[in-house]
């Protein structure tokens, strides 16, 4: 298990914030709430990864 | 035991990132500090596998049965996740949801506690003269 994963949550943040800034001073609202959206799916799937990942290694442990 | 030393690295650097990312996108500076616990916890399972190896070979030397371990196996399991998934969401600001979780591992327990408190009652019953 790496720390890089928290890096790149914190990057894709940053990333998305900024590209969502930018969009919206040039008047496209609409393009960036789906990049602030895309940016946090793309998150949340990383995580959904690593809960699997702990659930299975927590039912191999402990029996379930 | 240089463990000791990443897990509180990871620590370290899961708070000062949440901390940058914070003020940028607050939802963001929630699921690092989840991803965070989670890396400390698969850091600790494998020592925690050991720990439990170790405890299963001293219940097969005493020669008690083994279902008996399993079931407290599964009921600690049970706890270390509620815990965690509780203060996630007490993290987040949703503490009375995380009681909720709490209450619910706390009836899950209990249910499956049940049979051992059965099985102890039965003792106590052939114990008593008729």
């Amino acid at each position: 298990m790496d720390v890089e994963i928290i890096f790149k949550i914190a990057a894709i943040g940053i990333l998305t914030a900024i590209i969502g800034q930018i969009l919206k001073q040039t008047g496209k609202d609409e393009i960036s709430t789906l990049a602030t959206l895309a940016g946090l799916i793309i998150v949340l799937i990383m995580v959904l990864n690593l809960i699997g990942d702990l659930f299975t290694t927590f039912k191999t442990i402990f029996n379930f | 035991m240089d463990i000791i030393l990443k897990i509180i690295a990871v620590g370290l650097i899961t708070c000062v990132a949440t901390l940058i990312v914070k003020p940028i996108r607050s939802d963001f500076s929630i699921i690092i500090a989840i991803v965070g616990g989670l890396i400390i916890l698969f850091m600790i399972v494998n020592y925690l596998s050991t720990v439990f190896d170790s405890l299963k070979n001293i219940i097969n030397f005493t020669g008690l049965n083994s279902d008996l371990y399993t079931l407290l196996l599964k009921i600690i399991g049970v706890g270390y996740l509620v815990e965690f998934t509780a203060s996630i969401c007490s993290d987040t600001g949703n503490s009375s949801l995380g009681d909720k979780i709490l209450l619910g591992g706390k009836i899950i327990i209990m249910v499956m506690a049940m049979p051992i408190i059965l099985s102890i009652l039965d003792i106590i019953m052939e114990l008593l003269p008729s």
